[in-house]
């Protein structure tokens, strides 16, 4: 088969766009700009970020689906939704930019959110070790960058430091794991893989390769005990780059890991069932999401600070994530991967939203916006934002008739479909809704002071330009939207 | 005019809910834009059901239904849909008539309320879940509409929440019509276990149609009882709730607390008339055990015998009110123990024939006794009124046409055409001709305490000081009364003996069959005396002699004080309920809550410190064991250091080395834990 490079253009127009849209930018404030307030520049900026990442997804959606370049990126429907998605989520990230502080660089600041969304949206394609690799580390250097933009913050610099570490580290086990995988199978396409292994024996060697790509997963998905990162770089990134990290990162790591597992490595799964079952992949994936339920909902229950409660939060929803991916389940066109990919897309919908509250509130309070209690009284300061952040937080915690509920409640019902409370999946399932009632104990917390607790004095309101209210209300309305009526999206696909 | 498809019936709930939403979102001085919002969308509701009864009338036979998935639950989808027919569309109309009308009457009679907008959305969510429970083919869709129909009710009976008893009021309906919806979840839910699916109508799977109400009757559930009997009575559990029977009759007549208009919704078009409808729509299940022989009790006999019960009760207890609202309200609860028992016998449509005549009439009653309300300054007890014929003649006039409905007068007022068919459905019922009885004992009654409340409120002379001052209320509230009062006549006509042409649309039938009016005659002419009877001993008692003074004693009271007493007193419902359900209630409730201090608030605060524990060992861990050794690092370096040295020590490789570990234990947990 010779590669169709026509069609590989075809197929990444919306990359080109992101590329192209990004160096518009840089150019432009360089030249033209150079005069205007970094306000002015950073709002140029959005505003290219925002077309590019408009005609992006318009490719997304009339695009060419199918198989790539031979099989290197595979344009099915769960990399079109996830393309989709990273790409709505980046959208609404720099519709959160706008509304946080203002800092140096604003326009590398867009067009770096840019690199990182090409990562994602390549991740969501890639039908191949090397590609995933690649896409993997675009997308993650990217974020190194980003968590470290506010240089004249030590916190951020700090977290970006330790992002970049623990970044390497994991990239440098993916890497090893890769490249034991291609010594056992002898190839690096992920159906050629799956074939050799169906003939193949699990070898130590290939135990050792499987496990180091989980610990990588691990460290995308920020799930324990790969997940000590988090709280440090959430607390510490501004807070639009903590909503990329958050949302789009996670899915795009979600979709290229459960594709790798199951498409790649699914001959190995072994079972879940730690005990009695087959050794393989799936029971490391249990434990990882348990120890992630537990200590992530456990550690959120002590947090004073709101940021680090929204990473320990993001660690609980890494090992309901894992969960949904345990799930999904070997088998053709793998229609049980889409509660799980639900659940992503609708955390990170709650995440990006509740990061850009606490980002335009971060602005208006001269102390920012680190503990609980810089929340107080949002109810009188802007009543905007204290519903719509009851409504990202209530998702968070699962509350009907928003979308997190559903996507909680869509993965418990696939985890229960292997075989109810006593099947391979059960123990984490009920481990799972336990934990769901513990949450809530430390969701309502942020809730209190939003919106309970009277300030002290008479306190001045905040002001949200327009397109931060906009995305506010459209990722608000959205959740509120796929709560009730979750069939606009799940019959789609 | 062309008819609405099946595919748009939503609009006609919908329409409502928008109008509330708009009213819900206008400030308090926006009462025109909420009011007129809300009459627009219901005389829109109204003409779109027009063209949905064109529609069902076209092919009466034919369930046009509209189904949609609403999520998806694995590999099978949970659905919903509307449902077309004749029932549904005559329903529809009713419902948006009288509510329209009923709407342009709280423009009057609300005006110098301060809260007239936040009325007029609650009336309009009201008259939404209404159209919601007519068109939904879900019994799960409708249940959604049911309980939206008791939040709104108790949001209008409360609505006047600043009285207590309003307040009161407001709570005892939810929560007793709350008793019946248990049962009829329960009924919902065992159907969807039994079934898997709650859709009326689904092209031969809807829970009635025959293949499932066949699998229905075949089981047997609990002591003999047929599956479909069990789930029917629990289903009728809910329309006792909700249409008043007895013995749940008793929110009903405290819902008087409530503005005038929001009883007329209340007792004519809506709520109560909710429970007959539900029952009429799944009267294929209620009557599938019919056939079964061995069977020790069917379903629609306990229905006809509650029916029954009710009928009777009703009209005894309204002799002895004196609260002008509350002898319509007891009144109510007498007529729906008449649908009841038509259905009970096995004539929904004759039912459905006295729902529709009822709503008009009653509806025509209470803005009655609202204009009369309105006029006379809120005095509600008939002692105290009088002499209001020459002051409101144009609600006098009415008011006289619409008790002459209700009781029974012949040939000329529907009621009595619609009361005639359920009285001829009692006489051929073959089980038993007690429901039979009771009904015509409530025919003497109804006559005898409508003549009674006329006689004292419209004539002799004016008792109080507000009657003396009474003057007729404006157009806005006597044009709706003109309108009824020419239904409450005209209705009757389509559905006589001699041309049911509604009954036949009802059934599906294409040709209209008629009678000879002289079928049944003999029971006719018995309900005829009957009623002059009623009437010439309440004209013998009140109207002879017309009371004088608010305070001289009731004739009828002087000669049977106990008797009256009792009755005054509603039989005592309420004080047995106290006595028996609320102290077992409060019981049970104060077991709980020593249960729930002493055993469970133990264990939950053992399990909270336990979380607490261990959320305070992983912070520790984290921000003293690897947090502190980090900021303790850099301190000792802040000197030389800058951001990008503090990250550099040792303290970051303890972060990575919880990597190496873990890999490491993972690899050890794949090699053991397989047990190779």
């Amino acid at each position: 088969m010779s590669p169709d490079y026509l069609q590989l253009l075809r197929a990444l127009y919306p990359e080109i766009a992101l590329v192209l849209g990004a160096l518009v930018a840089l150019g432009l404030d360089l030249t033209v700009a150079r005069r205007h307030t970094l306000e002015e520049r950073r709002g140029m900026s959005l505003w290219i970020g925002t077309l590019a990442i408009v005609a992006a997804m318009a490719h997304v959606w009339l695009g060419s689906r199918g198989s790539v370049f031979g099989g290197v990126l595979m344009l099915d429907k769960l990399a079109v939704a996830t393309r989709f998605g990273v790409l709505g989520l980046a959208l609404l990230t720099l519709g959160m930019v706008r509304g946080a502080r203002v800092l140096r660089h604003p326009a590398e600041y867009v067009a770096i959110i840019l690199f990182a969304t090409i990562g994602f949206t390549l991740m969501a394609a890639a039908q191949q070790l090397l590609v995933a690799f690649l896409a993997l580390e675009l997308a993650s250097l990217s974020l190194y960058v980003l968590a470290g933009f506010d240089k004249t913050s030590p916190a951020s610099s700090e977290a970006a430091l330790k992002y970049f570490l623990f970044g390497g580290v994991s990239a440098a086990f993916l890497l090893f794991g890769f490249s034991l995988i291609y010594g056992v199978t002898g190839s690096i396409e992920l159906g050629e893989i799956a074939h050799q292994l169906t003939v193949q024996h699990l070898t130590p060697l290939l135990i050792v390769g499987l496990v180091m790509i989980l610990v990588a997963f691990g460290f995308k998905a920020a799930a324990a005990p790969f997940q000590l990162w988090a709280p440090d770089v959430y607390e510490g990134a501004p807070p639009a780059s903590a909503a990329l990290i958050a949302s789009a990162s996670k899915l795009a790591g979600l979709v290229l890991f459960t594709r790798l597992l199951w498409n790649g490595l699914g001959a190995t799964s072994g079972s879940a069932a730690t005990a009695t079952g087959q050794p393989g992949w799936l029971p490391v994936l249990a434990i990882i999401s348990g120890a992630s339920m537990l200590l992530g909902n456990l550690g959120a229950l002590a947090q004073t600070n709101v940021r680090r409660l929204l990473a320990y939060s993001a660690i609980s929803h890494a090992g309901a994530l894992l969960l949904g991916v345990i799930a999904v389940g070997a088998g053709s066109e793998h229609r049980m991967v889409w509660p799980v990919f639900f659940y992503a897309a609708t955390y990170g919908l709650a995440t990006v939203g509740a990061f850009g509250i606490v980002g335009v509130v971060d602005r208006a309070n001269p102390g920012g916006c680190q503990r609980l209690t810089d929340l107080v009284g949002l109810y009188r300061r802007s009543p905007l934002l204290a519903g719509c952040l009851a409504i990202f937080i209530l998702s968070l915690a699962g509350i009907p008739p928003l979308a997190g509920f559903f996507g909680k409640f869509a993965v418990f019902a696939a985890a229960l479909q292997l075989g109810g409370i006593s099947g391979p999946a059960g123990w984490l399932t009920v481990l799972a809704i336990a934990m769901s009632a513990v949450a809530l104990y430390y969701y309502l917390l942020i809730l209190k002071q939003a919106l309970v607790v009277k300030p002290a004095e008479s306190v001045q309101r905040i002001a949200i330009p327009p397109m931060t209210a906009l995305t506010i209300l459209v990722a608000a309305a959205l959740i509120v939207v796929l709560g009730v009526c979750p069939s606009l999206v799940l019959s789609r696909l | 005019m062309t008819g609405l498809a099946v595919q748009n019936l939503w609009l006609i709930p919908a329409l409502p809910l928008v109008a509330a939403a708009i009213g819900a979102l206008t400030p308090r001085t926006g009462r025109s834009l909420a009011a007129g919002a809300a009459i627009a969308a219901m005389g829109v509701s109204f003409l779109l059901s027009c063209g949905a009864l064109v529609t069902a009338l076209a092919h009466p036979a034919a369930h046009a239904v509209s189904n949609f998935a609403w999520f998806d639950l694995g590999a099978s989808a949970f659905r919903l849909g509307w449902l077309l027919d004749p029932l549904t569309a005559f329903m529809c109309v009713m419902v948006t008539f009288v509510g329209t009308l009923i709407f342009i009457f709280s423009l009057g009679y609300m005006h110098e309320d301060v809260n007239a907008k936040q009325f007029f959305c609650f009336l309009s969510l009201f008259a939404s879940a209404m159209l919601g429970v007519v068109v939904a083919n879900s019994l799960l869709l409708l249940f959604v509409s049911w309980e939206l129909v008791g939040l709104a009710s108790y949001l209008l009976i409360g609505f006047w929440f600043h009285k207590p008893e309003a307040a009161a009021a407001a709570k005892k309906a939810f929560i007793t019509t709350r008793i019946g919806d248990l049962g009829l979840l329960l009924g919902m839910l065992w159907l969807y276990d039994s079934t898997g699916s709650l859709l009326f109508f689904d092209g031969g799977n809807g829970v009635l149609e025959a293949n499932t109400l066949g699998a229905l009757t075949a089981h047997t559930a609990l002591g003999g009882f047929a599956l479909s009997t069990v789930i029917g009575l629990l289903i009728f559990c809910g329309a006792v709730g909700k249409s008043g029977q007895f013995p749940l009759h008793v929110w009903l007549p405290d819902a008087m607390e409530g503005p005038t208009p929001v009883s007329a919704l209340i007792h004519a078009a809506t709520m109560v008339a909710a429970g007959v409808f539900l029952i009429a729509r799944v009267y294929p299940l209620m009557s599938a055990d019919q056939a079964l022989a061995h069977t020790a009790l069917h379903a629609l006999t306990v229905v006809a015998f509650i029916g029954a019960i009710t009928a009777l009760m009703g009209a005894l207890i309204a002799v002895a009110q004196n609260d002008i609202k509350r002898v319509l309200a007891f009144s109510t609860v007498s007529q729906l123990g008449y649908m009841m028992l038509a259905i009970g016998v096995g004539s929904w449509v004759a039912a459905i024939f006295h729902l529709l005549t009822h709503a008009f009439f009653k509806a025509l009653l209470f803005l009655g006794a609202g204009s009369v309300i309105h006029a006379a300054h809120h005095e509600q007890d008939i002692r105290s009124l009088g002499g209001l014929s020459k002051k409101m003649k144009v609600t006098f006039a009415t008011f006289a046409i619409g008790m002459m409905a209700l009781a029974g007068v012949p040939f000329l007022f529907s009621g009595f055409w619609s009361k005639e068919g359920i009285l001829h459905a009692a006489h051929e019922w073959d089980v038993s001709h007690l429901p039979l009885y009771a009904g015509l004992a409530a025919v003497v009654l109804t006559a005898f305490y409508m003549t009674r409340l006329v006689a004292e409120t419209f004539f002799g002379k004016a008792r109080s000081h507000a009657s003396d001052h009474a003057h007729e209320s404006p157009a806005t509230m006597t044009l709706p009364l003109v309108i009824l009062a020419i239904c409450a006549i005209a209705l009757g006509f389509l559905g006589t003996p001699a041309f049911p042409w509604l009954q036949a649309k009802l059934l599906g039938e294409a040709e209209v069959h008629g009678h000879s009016l002289l079928e049944g005659a003999g029971l006719m002419m018995l309900s005829i005396v009957l009623v002059a009877l009623g009437l010439g001993a309440g004209w013998a008692l009140y109207g002879r002699k017309l009371r004088q003074k608010s305070t001289s004693p009731d004739p009828l009271a002087a000669a049977f004080p106990g008797v009256i007493a009792f009755l005054a007193a509603r039989m005592k419902f309420d004080e047995l309920y106290a006595a028996t359900v609320f102290k077992l209630n409060s019981a049970a409730a104060t077991f709980a809550d020593v249960l729930d201090r002493f055993v469970w608030d133990g264990v939950i605060r053992f399990l909270a410190r336990l979380g607490e524990f261990a959320g305070i060992v992983n912070r520790e861990a984290d921000e003293d064991g690897l947090n502190a050794g980090f900021d303790a690092g850099s301190k000792s370096l802040r000197g030389t250091g800058n951001a990008y040295s503090r990250a550099q020590t040792g303290d970051a490789h303890g972060y990575l080395r919880v990597i190496a570990i873990g890999f490491v234990v993972l690899v050890l947990v794949v090699m053991m834990g397989g047990g190779r």
